[in-house]
């Protein structure tokens, strides 16, 4: 459980620093660096002379006078969505982006779409003009992590374990392992699940769903959550077009009846077909990120 | 199986609840899930059974309301029941509709002592 602010129990999740040797387990920590509130709040008005831990739950055994002692059976209305915490977190991570001028996207798929491809041959082609970080995350091993810093950017590897997504807690525990620079841009590479990662908020500033000509173009009808939560849509593998039954504009017209906003770019990040396109909407979103007035 | 984690917020949401209410004990929870929420009302109720075990929730009463999903055609205004998000119209056999209902993943209310 948190400590500071008794917001949950530990969350078995490890982050692993490429540029570190070891590997580390965490016992749940969230970011109390900057400055935040705790919305909730506890009414306590008596005071206790004992000492006790809240990580579990416990019976005062001890009489409180805290309302009527006769029947204290209470119906308390709540009507609280289950998913406001995470969106509280989200909230917070939002607003350090927003006060650092950090462009984060969080770049979600199926397994095997290739986002680790598209995010290296990203840092290749603009390291040079650009600062950029990657949060991974995976369910097991670092192998994503070094291979984003072997293409030149700092990383740092979140394994959720047996979890199938990653939350707002987990992005507030890597910021305190990773320096995302001022101005820079954050990529977040979600687990490869095109379900669970759909409904928790990181606190981006855009969400980016990456698929791939080989998965067929139904995809966005399948899973319609993550299509209708995203902004941008990468058709990415163009260059095995000509031999696989993918219809791309069965695939946006699709993705649109769900979302009409949604923006696509069809690229290769194998042969280097589109990613022009891809650097141009990352280089729009950097800019109305740090500096807004110019866009 | 994002069920399983959400059960897991469900049981701090009701201790910070019970602890706010300074109460004894738990005696019932009430969440609705909609049938538009991503949520699968099924694996959810699995998650939260085997979670509750040491937790504030161990002796209560769980109480499952499943919302059906609305929806309303974009074309005719017609409201339905919607049990999938891409379908057409019953009445006009239009496309698309706006989700109108079923949407939600709440805790509605805790009985406490």
């Amino acid at each position: 459980m948190c400590e500071t602010c008794g917001c949950g129990k530990p969350v078995e999740f490890k982050i692993y620093d490429p540029s570190h040797d070891h590997d580390h387990s965490h016992d749940h920590t969230h970011n109390h660096e900057y400055p935040h509130d705790h919305e909730h709040n506890h009414d306590h008005e008596h005071s206790h002379d004992h000492e006790h831990e809240h990580d579990a739950w416990h019976s005062h055994e001890h009489d409180h006078d805290h309302y009527n002692n006769q029947s204290d059976k209470r119906l308390i209305d709540l009507n609280i969505d289950i998913l406001s915490e995470n969106d509280r977190l989200a909230q917070l991570n939002r607003r350090f982006f927003e006060g650092r001028k950090v462009l984060c996207l969080n770049m979600v798929s199926s397994p095997g779409s290739g986002k680790t491809s598209i995010l290296e041959k990203t840092i290749a082609a603009l390291k040079a003009t650009h600062k950029m970080s990657v949060i991974e995350g995976d369910q097991q091993t670092p192998i994503d992590a070094n291979r984003i810093e072997k293409a030149g950017a700092p990383a740092i590897q979140i394994n959720t374990g047996s979890g199938c997504h990653l939350d707002a807690r987990m992005i507030d525990s890597a910021l305190k392992k990773l320096d995302v620079d001022a101005g820079s841009i954050l990529f977040v590479e979600n687990v490869g699940n095109l379900v669970c990662p759909a409904m928790f908020d990181l606190g981006e500033f855009k969400r980016v769903v990456v698929i791939s000509v080989t998965e067929g173009d139904d995809k966005p009808l399948k899973y319609p959550y993550m299509f209708m939560s995203s902004q941008l849509c990468i058709i990415n593998k163009s260059d095995l077009l000509p031999w696989v039954d993918f219809n791309t504009e069965e695939t946006m017209k699709h993705a649109h009846s769900l979302n009409p906003g949604l923006e696509f770019i069809v690229l290769s990040a194998k042969t280097g077909e589109g990613m022009d396109l891809w650097y141009d909407w990352l280089a729009r979103q950097a800019r109305s990120v740090i500096s807004p007035e110019k866009v | 199986m994002h069920e399983f984690s959400l059960a897991v917020e469900v049981i701090h949401l009701a201790e910070r609840e019970a602890e706010k209410a300074m109460a004894k004990t738990i005696e019932e929870i009430t969440i609705e899930i909609g049938d538009l929420s991503g949520i699968e009302a099924n694996a959810f109720e699995s998650a939260l059974g085997l979670l509750v075990k040491d937790s504030v929730l161990v002796n209560a009463h769980i109480n499952i309301i499943k919302i059906p999903g609305k929806g309303r055609c974009n074309s005719c205004d017609f409201e339905f029941e919607m049990t999938q998000m891409m379908v057409t119209c019953p009445k006009c056999n239009a496309f698309p509709s706006e989700i109108s209902g079923g949407q939600q993943f709440r805790v509605q209310s805790l009985v406490v002592e």
